[in-house]
């Protein structure tokens, strides 16, 4: 019984659980931009990858100075061509849509670069 | 005949060459008048001088002097022989004075310090209004010429509040009238065009953290994970960059933040051989944040003199304008609404964003004057 608990508990891991899913750069993307927008730090700390951990403030501050933030038709998937072990390209399609006072503003979304760390898929910014 | 009819014109070309006494009494050009009821006249240009006397409405002064700015005025008053210093705005002038042909005091400081007992206020007020420029800045922008730089191209960095419309974009919008403020009129002309463009790294909403942030650029002319401060400089390819943040930033980050982001900027910008010009930025004293303003103007400083780059205090410059140079929202500098660039009837000492743009168009005439000029000519003859 102890025996089939721990298989349980390996293929969950497997399966990626956590915040941002380890198994779909795809999802960790969208679960990032979600926290990005609301200014999420714990999620975003946790979804940053490490070479970006210098700009944690700009990233948890990126839409602090507008309202009525929200993604738009957000869908995001890895793009196999680009993508190589251990690093995903991911392109999104969508935008996010914000006010500055009374003026619209938006954010077309892009294609961006996630890397595994320890196993996680960590999102690394627009993808050059 | 013909000798009569020549000395008939004679007489009469005689005639209209003798000055009228209408012509012989022409207006002095540098006598003005007070409009307002009392204003101070001050032992320096700024607010923080000593007050020697206050001159009533009516008053006749003689125009002396004017601070590198032309926001301040050295006067005679007529009656008592008192000289101090006024707010030029709050004069009558003659409406053919020229600052071109009016000396200019650049040994009084804008800001007297002593008796200031808030050692951050000490230190923001000893920044002047307008800075010297640096020989620093004179090599920047020859690297930046030999980077393909174009000498005639500045363009604006910062937030709403130089997202403005009303601030320099205006210059595409008609003729600026330009008043006593005539020696600006060649810089106008060098840069009129640049200015009048938009920026892509100025922005609504934009903060020191997100014009460094790709997501904030805009995706159809930038590249790939470039940032929009990267995407301006690549595109404009301008000498000078104008860069006003703080107004979102103090709301969000702290000081040390502020400074970090700031830091970068100024990096990129010397790296790429842009001569960075900063703005230290208005505030309300009655604002929850003002502590935090204060700090981060501070900063400003500290990273001009750090970095030996040009500074433009804004900040003191507006303190003797209606709440500030704000706008209600107080965070808005006000817009005058004129349909040109109008520094007639020094709406600079009333409208936060006619100072803006007095200040740029001075900061960017010494630039021109000191450092692109002669290395342009310099060039010419090697």
């Amino acid at each position: 019984m102890k025996k089939l608990g721990l298989i349980l508990l390996l293929l969950l891991a497997a399966c990626g659980g956590g915040s941002g899913g380890a198994g779909d750069p795809g999802k960790t993307t969208e679960s990032y931009l979600q926290a990005k927008i609301k200014g999420e730090e714990s999620t975003i700390r946790g979804l940053l990858c490490a070479e970006m951990e210098a700009v944690l403030d700009r990233e948890v501050n990126a839409f602090a100075s507008v309202t009525g933030v929200e993604l738009v038709d957000m869908v995001c998937t890895r793009d196999a061509t680009r993508s190589t072990d251990g690093e995903a390209v991911v392109t999104c399609a969508g935008k996010i849509v914000a006010q500055y006072g009374t003026e619209n503003t938006e954010f077309p979304l892009a294609t961006y670069r996630l890397i595994q760390e320890d196993g996680e898929w960590k999102w690394c910014g627009e993808a050059g | 005949m013909r000798r009569l009819h020549k000395l008939l014109f004679l007489f009469i070309a005689l005639l209209f060459s003798i000055p009228t006494a209408a012509q012989e009494v022409t207006p002095d050009v540098f006598q003005a008048a007070t409009y307002l009821n009392r204003i101070n006249l001050r032992a320096g240009p700024g607010e923080t001088h000593d007050i020697i006397a206050q001159l009533g409405r009516g008053d006749s002064v003689t125009i002396l002097e004017r601070s590198a700015s032309g926001v301040w005025l050295h006067v005679q008053h007529a009656y008592s022989g008192l000289d101090g210093w006024v707010v030029g705005g709050y004069l009558t002038l003659n409406p053919a004075l020229r600052f071109s042909d009016l000396p200019v005091n650049t040994e009084v400081a804008d800001a007297q310090t002593v008796n200031l007992f808030d050692p951050a206020l000490q230190t923001l007020y000893s920044y002047p209004v307008l800075p010297t420029l640096s020989p620093a800045m004179t090599d920047l922008f020859a690297q930046g010429q030999a980077n393909g730089l174009r000498a005639d191209v500045a363009t604006k960095v910062g937030d709403s509040l130089v997202a403005n419309e009303y601030y320099l974009t205006l210059l595409g919008a008609g003729t600026p009238q330009l008043g006593a403020h005539d020696d600006l009129a060649e810089t106008v002309a060098f840069f009129g065009e640049a200015l009048s463009q938009p920026s892509t790294a100025a922005r609504v909403g934009l903060a020191s953290y997100t014009v460094m942030d790709p997501m904030w650029a805009d995706k159809n002319i930038c590249q790939p994970n470039e940032t929009a401060l990267a995407c301006e400089y690549r595109l404009r390819q301008p000498a000078v960059a104008l860069i006003m943040f703080g107004a979102n930033d103090v709301q969000f980050i702290d000081a040390e933040q502020y400074g970090k982001w700031l830091k970068a900027i100024i990096e990129e910008s010397l790296a790429v051989g842009v001569i960075p010009v900063l703005f230290t930025f208005s505030y309300d004293p009655e604002s929850p944040l003002w502590a935090n303003a204060l700090a981060f103007n501070l900063k400003l400083g500290e990273l001009a003199t750090e970095y030996e780059i040009p500074l433009v205090n804004l900040w003191a410059a507006a303190r003797i304008l209606p709440q500030y140079g704000l706008d209600e929202d107080k965070i808005h500098l006000k817009n005058s609404g004129f349909d040109v660039l109008d520094l007639t009837n020094g709406n600079e000492a009333f409208f936060g964003v006619t100072l803006q743009n007095l200040l740029a168009l001075r900061v960017l005439d010494t630039i021109r004057r000191t450092i692109i000029e002669p290395t342009l000519e310099l060039n010419e003859g090697t």
